[in-house]
């Protein structure tokens, strides 16, 4: 069944998208623009568009 | 800015530095273990130019970068987690040199001791649950409207459908979610993705973690089954096992 995979045991295999929502803790996955905190302080705001293309990118 | 920082990846219980011989971690630096006492750090040398303050904030801006170090950042943690109990750090923790990160474990050595345990022997999982179907996913009209008042109340015939349709959804996703959480140790929400970054033609409507003893994960994967049966097949998605990203607390070194 492809719904119940084990694909992220595999290296590179995880979707980029779910380890940032891990990673950065606030997620990349608001409608709009994201703002990037690392240890509580907001560090830079990535516009939604750049943040698509690079992950599609990144993923292809 | 010139110069070297350490850049800490996990703490984790103690492990023999031959365990990490070969392991390379941001910028391809050799991973290196600071220990006290009970926990191990897993560490290597990064350059001031890339992960100084005003760097980093630059850097974080490049996707192409966050990507390529979100991934030596995971891969590191993934391999200390296939040799021991490992509580990631977030990425980009960094201090001035070994010294300040010995004196920073110390700092956290014992809460870090006491959130071990919480993670001996369990694996992260994620599941994923789409509206798969919902009339959000294609919006054109079945037929042409003959007239403007036709096309407005067919138009609010279909965002009404819609409304409950996601409205279902969101119950069905809040009862997959407690029927999960309970196999699992801990669980969590994160936000449900954007339908332009997860890729998938459908809303999202759940998007959680899992924290699930090893040997119960036979008994979560047939839970996330009966869960995903009688549904579309892209419905319901399950990823994992991931270090436990998302069960370490948010007070961090």
């Amino acid at each position: 069944m492809t719904a119940v995979s084990r694909r992220a045991t595999e290296p590179q295999a995880a979707s980029l998208v779910d380890l940032l929502d891990r990673l950065l803790g606030v997620g990349v996955v608001l409608a709009g623009d994201v703002t990037i905190s690392l240890a509580g302080v907001d560090l830079v705001t990535v516009h939604l568009r750049a943040l698509v293309t690079s992950v599609r990118e990144a993923e292809g | 800015m010139s110069g070297t920082a350490t850049y800490l990846y996990a703490i984790t219980r103690p492990i023999p530095p031959k365990a990490v011989a070969g392991m390379r971690g941001v910028g391809g630096a050799e991973v290196r273990v600071i220990d006290h006492q009970e926990i191990a750090c897993l560490v290597s040398t990064v350059d001031l130019s890339d992960f100084g303050e005003q760097a980093l904030a630059a850097h974080l801006e490049d996707l192409n970068w966050l990507a390529r170090t979100a991934r030596e950042h995971d891969e590191v943690i993934r391999a200390a987690a296939r040799i021991t109990t490992t509580m990631p750090l977030r990425m980009a923790t960094v201090c001035l040199d070994d010294a300040a990160a010995q004196a920073r474990v110390e700092t956290v050595a014992e809460s870090a001791a006491a959130v071990l345990p919480e993670l001996d022997d369990r694996d992260e999982w994620g599941v994923k649950m789409f509206a798969v179907g919902s009339s959000a996913d294609a919006e054109q009209p079945p037929e042409e409207p003959a007239t403007g008042t036709a096309y407005l109340l067919q138009r609010r015939r279909q965002l009404e459908r819609r409304d409950t349709e996601l409205e279902t959804a969101a119950g069905a996703a809040d009862a997959a979610f407690a029927r999960l959480a309970e196999v699992a140790v801990a669980s969590r929400h994160h936000r449900p993705q954007d339908q332009r970054l997860s890729g998938v033609p459908h809303p999202m409507v759940l998007n959680a973690a899992f924290l699930v003893d090893r040997d119960a994960e036979g008994t979560f994967r047939a839970v996330v089954a009966e869960l995903a049966a009688g549904r579309p097949p892209q419905a319901l998605v399950l990823t994992g096992p991931w270090p436990p990203y998302s069960f370490v607390p948010g007070e961090q070194p």
